[in-house]
């Protein structure tokens, strides 16, 4: 009896008549519909992560399309998206909730000079209190979708202060008392691995690691997301990337770097990637960001890059071993 | 499949012994999600599975070998079944299967029972079953891997997470300096005044938020001159690992030398392959020999002039062998010595450096530690001071 119930709470969270293999299908192509190309793992996690209630912890390299994902599922389940986003130093105040000092300050005065006697109870309510993201994902009378973004850059005592709403979906005011959610939010955090985070806030999540696409799926990102450019011109430059990666770089390029790649080289009507890595060395810009990666790429190196595309990956990873063993 | 929840139980326990962090409340999720999937997508347990007990990184590459290893093993290479022990059959289909039979359907009288209690005694029934042999030897073969006694060539990603730790601990281990600057805390002791009256502007001069402010403490800035001249060529590599891990742990500068002195801090901040080869680049013009007091000449006079003193330590790896003058490095470890330095000298093999320069210089030098693999660097991790 006990099982059945258990069996009945998880199936009653999602929609009893409709099997799971649509549901993830559903998600998938919903995602899609808004340009964003999720393979089978991410959908299934994300799917998962509604299914049981818990909030997803997606790790990857900047670049990869951690926080795009929040975007594009809010999008597309038509739901509210709040975004809470992380940095050092961050607190209570600035995440959850605060008083609104300057109103309260106000109605003292005012009362004052008024019959009418103010209480501490008047001035903790609800219409002092400022809302602040988390807050607002709690208290939102629509289901929503909440980024907590690059939680690695906010410290262990701010992600402590995550555990409660994370695991129970509440804030604990302490002049309110304990405010529930009333439809739990779909939680999506982002971390880039600069900080080691606490074992206690991964075992309340789902996990994730976003990896950089392969080729197939980069080009469909690349097409869904800059249509009017040339097919020719998207895969030779997918394909460049790709290589780029393989590189020994300081800040490997992610997806939005190529995004950004190929919509320079199409403002620059660029048909197809051109042999002479001169013409490429100013748009280089869009895909090398630290002035180590700008040195190392010198143009006998774009050449090396640009010639595998007809040599095969192995003739340019032959040249790359070389080229390295030279230097 | 009897017993569904123990097969799902026995993974649970392949993955613990294999570092993941799966309890109960994770294999609770797994049983969930492999109700909640249909039969027809039985290749998304795999996925969901992953999201729930994947904690790290790590724990994500690992995860296609392990799964593997446990519902498909005939898909691993180089697997091997020893023989005698009967190997239960493990069919995913037949156990998600027979588990939305049992907790959806026919209710026996083990199905009676919750799901938790089920899980539990699942866990407890593996748990037993595999502690009892843990600690066993099988065959004269210990189950207890020699580690720390590894060569420093091997490294496996337990060892490079081990050296993090030990890189940590070394770092907690290191005095935090007082200082005499304030600086701004929400638990601090003393009020500040100035930030409290700038904030109070907003509440009409109230001031409703006051500012507080703690004493700052500073941790020492360390610096590690690693020696990767010819003699030292089988040490530097495990050097070099462990030069990283303090870059990572205690934002050391690192530099590296043999005839000349250079900083290689920026190439060991971030993780690559190539680091070792990268280093060989920067030294690649060097010439023969080991010139150590030039380079501390070098390194105290150019690189960290304006950076050492009284909360600097200044940690050297190398075996002693030195091409200056005898007389040469006493002078110069004792110019690091009048800035307010502390000099440690760490040392491959088993005697303290004994040349006539080392022997010169022993006043200059606080400490000597011998470093030659991890469990070395434990040692000095629990009573370095």
């Amino acid at each position: 009896m006990v099982r059945r119930s258990v069996r009945q709470e998880i199936l009653t969270s999602a929609v009893p008549t409709t099997p799971a293999i649509s549901l993830t299908g559903t998600l998938r192509e919903g995602l899609h519909r808004v340009g964003y190309i999720a393979d089978e793992d991410l959908s299934t996690a994300l799917w998962l992560a509604g299914e049981l209630q818990r909030p997803l912890l997606v790790e990857g390299d900047a670049g990869v399309g951690k926080t795009a994902l929040a975007l594009a599922l809010a999008t597309s389940q038509g739901r509210e998206l709040v975004r809470l986003q992380c940095h050092e130093g961050i607190d209570l105040a600035q995440a959850a909730y605060e008083w609104n000092y300057g109103r309260q300050l106000l109605a003292i005065r005012l009362g004052e000079h008024s019959d009418r006697t103010l209480s501490e109870n008047d001035l903790f309510s609800r219409d002092y209190l400022l809302e602040r993201p988390l807050l607002k994902a709690i208290t939102s009378a629509q289901p929503c979708v909440l980024l907590i973004d690059e939680i690695d850059r906010s410290d262990e005592a701010f992600e402590a202060f995550l555990l409660e709403i994370l695991a129970d979906y509440q804030i604990t005011v302490p002049e309110l008392g304990t405010l529930r959610a009333l439809h739990a939010p779909q939680v999506i955090l982002t971390s880039n691995g600069t900080r080691e985070l606490s074992d206690a806030l991964r075992r309340r999540c789902l996990y994730h690691w976003l990896d950089y696409p392969n080729l197939a799926r980069e080009i469909d990102i690349v097409r869904t997301t800059l249509p009017e450019a040339e097919s020719r011109l998207i895969e030779q430059s997918v394909e460049f990337v790709q290589r780029l990666r393989r590189e020994d770089l300081g800040k490997t390029p992610g997806v939005a770097e190529t995004l950004d790649w190929v919509r320079a080289l199409h403002r620059l009507q660029f048909k197809a990637l051109p042999d002479d890595p001169e013409g490429l060395m100013a748009t280089l810009g869009c895909l090398l960001k630290t002035r180590e990666d700008r040195f190392q790429m010198e143009p006998r190196q774009i050449h090396r890059l640009l010639a595998g595309r007809r040599e095969g990956t192995a003739a340019g990873t032959t040249a790359g071993v070389a080229g390295h063993s030279g230097d | 499949m009897a017993n569904p929840i123990g097969a799902i139980a026995g993974f649970a326990q392949l993955l613990r012994a294999d570092g993941l962090k799966v309890g109960i409340a994770e294999q609770q999720a797994m049983v969930l999600a492999a109700l909640a999937l249909p039969l027809a997508q039985i290749r998304q347990v795999s996925p969901a599975w992953r999201a729930i007990a994947c904690q790290s990184p790590r724990d994500w590459k690992r995860w296609p070998e392990l799964f593997d290893r446990y519902w498909h093993p005939h898909r691993v290479r180089g697997t091997i079944r020893s023989s005698g022990l009967a190997r239960p059959s493990r069919d995913l289909r037949q156990v998600v299967q027979s588990l939305q039979d049992q907790l959806g359907t026919s209710p026996s009288s083990s199905a009676r029972k919750s799901l938790d209690t089920a899980i539990n005694d699942a866990t407890n029934a593996t748990g037993d079953a595999t502690d009892a042999g843990a600690d066993r030897a099988f065959g004269g073969a210990s189950r207890t891997d020699p580690l720390h006694d590894r060569s420093a060539t091997q490294w496996l990603p337990q060892d490079l997470s081990q050296l993090e730790t030990l890189a940590e601990r070394i770092a907690r281990r290191l005095m935090r300096r007082l200082t005499r600057r304030w600086r701004t805390h929400p638990r601090g002791r003393r009020l500040d005044l100035r930030r409290t009256l700038r904030s109070s502007l907003a509440t009409g001069g109230v001031p409703l938020q006051p500012s507080w402010r703690r004493v700052r403490r500073e941790r020492p800035k360390v610096f590690v001159l690693v020696d990767v001249s010819r003699s030292m060529e089988t040490h530097a590599q495990l050097f070099l690992r462990i030069a990283r891990a303090l870059v990572l742990a205690l934002d050391a500068r690192v530099f590296v030398f043999h005839t000349r002195l250079a900083e290689v801090t920026p190439l060991l901040e971030r993780d690559s392959a190539t680091v070792q080869e990268k280093i060989n680049a920067v030294t690649a013009g060097f010439g023969g020999g080991t010139r150590i007091a030039t380079s501390l000449a070098d390194f105290h006079r150019v690189h960290a002039r304006a950076q050492l003193g009284r909360a600097s330590r200044v940690w050297i790896f190398s075996d002693g062998f030195d091409a200056d003058e005898p007389h040469r490095l006493q002078e110069e470890l004792r110019a690091i010595q009048l800035r307010g330095a502390r000099i440690v000298w760490f040392y491959p093999g088993s005697a303290v450096p004994a040349s006539t320069a080392m022997n010169g210089a022993h006043h200059q030098i606080e400490a000597f530690h011998r470093l030659n693999n991890l469990r070395d660097l434990s040692e000095i991790a629990t009573t370095f001071l």
